[in-house]
Order: C-alpha cells, then sequence, then structure tokens
C-alpha cells in the first residue's frame, strides 16, 4: 500500500517576481534570510523532511521564478503536483491581481484529476512591511470564492507564521495524496497503474 | 629563444572551439535540432538568422557629436554628478527608440536621451559605427532588432569596446534567444523589452565589468583550475560515467573561482569560449545558485542562437564550492540530472578529488616572482589552439591596481591584433615599465617587467619563463578532452 512507502509530497510555489517565495523557502528551510534580492532563475529544487501525525514526509519544494520570461519554463514542473503554494505581497496590490493568473495557469498545465479540490495554500508575505495595500480579509474574500483555500499572513523577514504555512501545505498534500488513493481503489483495476505513477512522481518517473 | 616541438597547453584535441576573440559573434550551425533529431536534419535551417556583422569602422565625426552634446542639457543628467562622472557608459535600445538598458542612472530618466542617441544613429542612415570628440568616443553597435551604445573617455580601442557590446547583446539573446527576440519586435515593434529582462540587468551589469576586468575577455581564452593531470582525468571520467547514458546531454561544465575544472562534452559539439564566458557570468551573478539545485533556460548564442539548452546547475557540495552546470537539450530530466550529479559527488569523495579541487580552490596562486622570475611583474600566456591562458597571481604594484594592469594588456593587445599592421614582436619600455608581446603560430605572450630591466635579459627570462609553463602545462591547462 501507498501509506507504507515513504511518502513524497511535490509542493509548487508560485507568485509574482519580488514577493519573497525563495525568501520563504530559505527561512522554511534553512532559517534564514536576506534583505538583498537574489532573482530566482528557472526553478530552485530544495527538499525537507517533515513529521506529520507520526509520519515522515519528504516536501520536495519547487520554488520557481516569478519573472515574466520564465514562465514558459515553470508549466514543465507543474504535473504531479500534490499542493500549490500561491504568494503575494501584502504591499504590493499588483501581485494580488495577479493571483487568479497564476491559479488558472497552474490548473491549465498541471491538469489535476480535479481542480476544484486541488490544494492550494495562500500566502500573503511581508506583513512586516508598511503601509499594508491588501487587507486580510480582502486576502480570504479571495480563498472562500476559490473554494476555501487556507490562508496564512507571514513575513519571510522575521520567520511570522513560516513554519505554520508550510506545516499546513503539507498536510492538505497529504490529505490530498491520502484523498487520491481512497478514490483509486474504487477502481481496483486502476491501482497498479497510479500506485507507480503517482508516489513516485517526480522521483524516477520524470526520466519521461 | 627556446624553441618547443609543440607550444606549452597544446594538445591535439582542444575541449573549447578557438578563434580569435575580436572574429564575429556569429551562429556556428544550428546544433540544437541536430542534436534533437539525431543529425537528420540539413544544416542549413531557412529560420535560422545570423547576427549582424560586427566589422568596425572608425569614423570621425565632430558635427555630430555636437548635436548630442546640445542636448545633454537635462535636469536629471545635471542633478547627478554621479552620473555625469562616469567614465563609460552603455545603453541598449530597441530599432524604436525605447530604453532597455543603461548602465548608470535610471534609464526611464534617461528616456530623452535614448531619443537623442536613435536621432544620431538614423540620421546618418544608421552608418555610424564610431565617433571621437575630444577625448570621448562614441560608439553605436546595431545588432537586430536592438542598438548598443558605448560612450567612454577611457583609453579602450573601438576594437574592444565592440567586443564589449557584443557580450552585453549575447547576454541579452542567452536569456531570450535570438529567435524569440526577434519574434517579439517583429509582433510588437513597440515592445517594452525590460519586461521580459527583470533581473538580467545584474547579468548585463557584471557581463561589463568582467569583460573591463578580466584577461581571459581580452584574450579571447579560458583560465583553468591548476590540478593534476590524472586528478583532472578523474573528473571528467566521473563526469563521463555519471552522464554517458543520458539522451541529449551535450556539455557538462565544471568550474571554480572563475577558473574551469572540466568541460565534458557530446561527440562532435565544441563549446565557444565566448559562450563559456557567459556560463561563468552567470554563474558569478547568481548567488540564488549557492542555496540549492536550479533548473534554468539558458541560450549559448555561439553554439545556437535560437533555442535554449537547459541546464541543472549546482554547487557540489557546502565543503566544496565548484559549481557544475549540466546542460541539456531536454527540457525535463531534471531529476536523471540531479542522480548523475550526486553520483558524481560520491566518485569524487572517494577517490579524493574533491579535497584536491578544494585544496586548488584554497591555495593562493604564486606570482611570478614566487616563482623565481625576479623581475618580471606578471604575464599572460595563451595558448591558441586550445583557447586557454594562464596568468601567474598578481604582484606589486598591479596588486592594488588592476585596471592599470589590465588597460596595459588591453593596449598591447590592440597593438598586437590591429588590422592594418599586425605585430609579431613589440618591446615597449616607459617610466613604469617594459611591455614586451610576442605573437607567434602557437601562442601569445604579454609579459611586463620592471621599467630599467635590459633587452637581453628579458629574452633570457621569457624563454625560462616558456620552459617553465611547458614542465607545468599538464597541471595549468585541461589536455585531455572527454566526450559523452
Ligand atoms: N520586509 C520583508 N522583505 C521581504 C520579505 N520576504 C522577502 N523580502 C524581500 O523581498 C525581496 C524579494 O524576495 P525573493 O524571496 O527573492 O522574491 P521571489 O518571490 O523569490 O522573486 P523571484 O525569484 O524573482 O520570483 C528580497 O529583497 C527580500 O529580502 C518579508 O517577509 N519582509
Ligand atoms: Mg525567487
Amino acid at each position: 500500500m501507498a501509506s507504507n512507502k515513504k511518502v513524497l509530497l511535490k509542493v509548487i510555489i508560485l507568485g509574482d517576481s519580488s514577493v519573497g517565495k525563495t525568501s520563504l523557502m530559505n527561512q522554511y528551510v534553512n532559517r534564514k534570510f536576506s534583505n538583498q534580492y537574489k532573482a530566482t532563475i528557472g526553478a530552485d529544487f530544495l527538499t525537507k523532511e517533515v513529521t506529520i501525525d507520526d509520519r515522515t514526509v519528504t516536501m520536495q519544494i519547487w520554488d520557481t521564478a516569478g519573472q515574466e520570461r520564465f514562465q514558459s519554463l515553470g508549466v514543465a514542473f507543474y504535473r504531479g503536483a500534490d499542493c500549490c503554494v500561491l504568494v503575494f505581497d501584502v504591499t504590493a496590490p499588483n501581485t494580488f491581481k495577479s493571483l487568479d493568473s497564476w491559479r488558472d495557469e497552474f490548473l491549465i498545465q498541471a491538469a489535476p484529476r480535479e481542480p476544484d479540490n486541488f490544494p492550494f495554500v495562500l500566502l500573503g508575505n511581508k506583513v512586516d512591511l508598511e503601509p499594508r495595500a491588501i487587507s486580510a480579509k480582502r486576502a480570504q474574500q479571495w480563498c472562500q470564492s476559490k473554494n476555501d483555500i487556507p490562508y496564512f499572513e507571514t513575513s519571510a523577514k522575521e520567520g511570522l507564521n513560516v513554519e505554520q504555512a508550510f506545516l499546513a501545505i503539507a498536510k492538505n498534500a497529504l490529505a490530498q495524496q491520502n484523498q487520491t488513493v481512497d478514490l483509486y481503489n474504487e477502481f481496483p483495476d486502476q491501482i497498479k497503474l497510479t500506485n507507480t505513477q503517482r508516489p513516485s512522481n517526480g522521483s524516477d518517473s520524470c526520466a519521461c | 629563444m627556446s624553441e618547443f616541438e609543440i607550444e606549452p597547453g597544446a594538445t591535439k584535441d582542444s575541449v573549447l572551439v578557438t578563434s580569435e576573440s575580436f572574429d564575429n559573434f556569429e551562429q556556428m550551425s544550428s546544433s540544437l535540432e541536430e542534436i534533437k533529431y539525431g543529425n537528420v536534419k540539413p544544416n542549413d535551417d531557412p529560420n535560422s538568422v545570423l547576427t549582424d556583422d560586427n566589422q568596425v569602422e572608425s569614423t570621425s565625426n565632430t558635427a555630430e557629436t555636437q548635436s548630442a552634446n546640445a542636448n545633454v542639457k537635462d535636469e536629471y543628467v545635471e542633478n547627478s554628478i554621479d552620473w555625469t562622472n562616469k567614465k563609460k557608459h552603455v545603453f541598449v535600445l530597441s530599432t524604436a527608440g525605447k530604453p532597455i538598458y543603461s548602465r548608470h542612472g535610471n534609464e526611464d530618466k534617461l528616456a530623452w536621451l535614448f531619443g537623442v542617441m536613435l536621432g544620431l544613429f538614423k540620421y546618418s542612415h544608421d552608418s555610424i559605427k564610431s565617433i571621437h570628440a575630444g577625448d570621448t568616443t562614441y560608439l553605436f553597435l546595431s545588432k537586430k532588432p536592438l542598438i548598443l551604445v558605448a560612450i567612454w573617455k577611457t583609453k579602450e580601442s573601438v576594437n574592444q569596446v565592440t567586443l564589449q557590446l557584443n557580450y552585453v547583446f549575447n547576454q541579452i539573446v542567452s536569456m531570450l534567444t535570438l529567435r524569440r527576440l526577434i519574434k517579439t519586435y517583429d509582433e510588437r515593434p513597440n515592445y517594452d523589452l525590460r519586461r521580459l529582462l527583470t533581473g538580467v540587468d545584474r547579468l548585463i551589469d557584471h557581463v561589463l565589468d568582467f569583460s573591463e576586468n578580466e584577461a581571459a575577455f581580452t584574450l579571447g581564452a579560458i583560465q583553468c583550475l591548476p590540478l593534476a593531470l590524472s586528478d583532472r582525468d578523474a573528473i571528467s571520467k566521473a563526469i563521463k560515467d555519471a552522464c554517458g547514458k543520458i539522451k541529449n546531454l551535450v556539455f557538462a561544465i565544471l568550474l571554480g573561482n572563475n577558473r574551469l575544472i572540466t568541460l565534458v562534452q557530446m561527440k562532435k559539439y565544441h563549446l565557444h569560449p565566448a559562450d563559456l564566458h557567459l556560463v561563468f557570468n552567470l554563474v558569478q551573478a547568481t548567488e540564488s545558485l549557492k542555496y540549492s539545485e536550479s533548473w534554468t533556460p539558458l541560450c549559448l548564442p555561439r553554439f545556437d542562437n535560437s533555442g535554449f539548452l537547459y541546464a541543472h546547475v549546482s554547487y557540489l557540495s557546502e565543503d566544496c564550492q565548484a559549481c557544475l552546470m549540466l546542460l541539456t537539450v531536454e527540457r525535463d530530466v531534471f531529476f536523471p540530472l540531479s542522480n548523475a550529479k550526486q553520483k558524481i559527488v560520491e566518485k569524487l569523495r572517494i577517490s579524493g578529488c574533491m579535497e584536491h579541487i578544494n585544496a586548488s580552490l584554497l591555495a593562493m596562486e604564486e606570482s611570478a616572482l614566487a616563482s623565481g622570475f625576479s623581475e618580471l611583474r606578471h604575464y599572460l600566456y595563451k595558448c591558441k589552439s586550445t583557447a586557454q591562458f594562464y596568468q601567474p597571481a598578481l604582484s606589486p604594484p598591479y596588486t592594488k591596481d588592476k585596471i592599470k594592469l589590465m588597460e596595459l594588456y588591453k593596449r598591447a593587445y590592440q597593438k598586437m591584433h590591429c588590422s592594418t599592421r599586425q605585430l609579431k614582436l613589440s618591446f615597449e619600455r616607459s617610466f613604469d615599465e617594459v611591455v614586451f608581446s610576442w605573437d607567434t603560430k602557437g601562442f601569445e605572450l604579454y609579459a611586463i617587467f620592471e621599467p630599467l630591466i635590459d633587452t637581453q635579459k628579458v629574452i633570457h627570462c621569457v624563454s625560462k619563463l616558456l620552459d617553465w609553463i611547458k614542465k607545468r602545462e599538464d597541471k595549468l591547462f585541461h589536455l585531455n578532452a572527454y566526450t559523452f
């Protein structure tokens, strides 16, 4: 059964350039923060082990570049994701406006089985900065309109809520995987196929 | 002078394509298509676009310069002494006159100046190449669909600055591909390219500094990290073994401290030093690569300017800051390459090569003086057939004034490569130093001596130096080429 295997979760982080995707990752994985902007070129890959309800889970995190010229590259990584993290900068309204297009693009390219139930998590980053342009309420409204996406307000700089947010990301991704397994159990003749494809996704099956 | 059967550093299979550094920045072939479709396609792709010829003619035209000066009366410029004080300006604009890049100052605030530049360029029916006015030189380089402009007061020659502008253009192409660049402007001539180039200005800044300060650019060559031949071979073999089965891997490049450690390439394909310079530039200027494994599209304009290669980029480990770049034509082989990298690291650890790389990365290179050449301050030795060069560590008085040293070299290089009269040997004495330049069939040597040294001694020292390099050639140069 899939649940006995080591669980691997593929997480994609999306959002406009400069909203703090890399900073959030760095805070989460290395507990470091730098004020200097070092644009991501292409996509950066990191792994992190987390324990959720006594299970060790390896998170494969893809930190993608927000810059426009890399957008055609990003899509190569969307496929097989277990969770998609959308990030915006609470002080920059444009980055909030882009969320819809990031989400749509992800759903088109990743083509998950159930687009409506695919786990997204929204992070409103840089809450340490003033003045705010997007209120928590406005962000939450957007989340509600998208089938209740969980929302976290974070500061990569101060490490605020970062751990909590990534834990929620892992949990959501895991729930999605479990659900997928259950779903397939209803169609026993498909198990084999999905078992070999799904959990190992991203490690060796990507040699496609 | 000493005679060699083969000049120091030469080898029968060079890892790099060799060329003069001032030659045209043209595409070599449509290599990508060839690799992807298994060499079945004919070479002459009708869509392949060649870059412009960049032959430069110096023309003097003071009238035009005055019209430019008349316009240099703007608040922004007057308020920023900083901007007017810069010794060299570089601008990139679209054929429609839209600002794309300015080395100093905000290009939006300088929009008026871009208009003037386009005007000047158009007024002369796109034919001006360079204008000398007093101590200032203006250079216009048309690289469709862009125009590159340089304005400088330094002693650099038009050729050298042209070379620099070519690097700027190629840096842009390497981020977008020439095909996309041309297509973008075909569809929307008034496009603001900065949308696609966010973050690239940092790379352009860096490539400009790099090409001003590094002898590698002037010489059109690459310097290797000193390593025992057996180590370099073992490293190349580890890479070859780990990657050999991976489809369509074109180049594997290992570098550290701005030096090449090894380069393994697909059979029949070669890397051009100018492309390798862009790779070095990217690695140096992108700090985020240090913290994770990255996957990025990268166009190598001399290899194929129409399409992207995909690069898996990672540092060997936290305790070994050598950067490995695996370049493939496939866009989704991150994981096979990531696995291959792990295998390479394991092998290098077991064989002890990792330690040796580290030792060499940390070791201070010797100055010429420390190697026993008492009146030799510094030198550049380039082996032409391999496009590799060697230089010792800086020694006084240049430790504090590398710019001065680079100026001497640029001038010497220019003298030897000037298109009207090509010198083979030159000995130049000034108050501050003696500059000795020697261009032979196999190598080029530029050496800076103490000002009072006599000619006889220079000759003696040079021949001793060539012997010294020959003895160490297997350590200082990358001699054995490995292929996938
Ligand atoms: N004050 C503050 N600054 C932040 C925070 N998070 C990121 N930054 C800064 O915002 C800038 C951009 O951060 P990055 O993490 O590089 O942004 P990114 O989303 O990865 O950008 P791309 O790689 O271009 O897509 C950097 O200068 C960071 O220091 C935060 O929570 N608070
Ligand atoms: Mg980033």
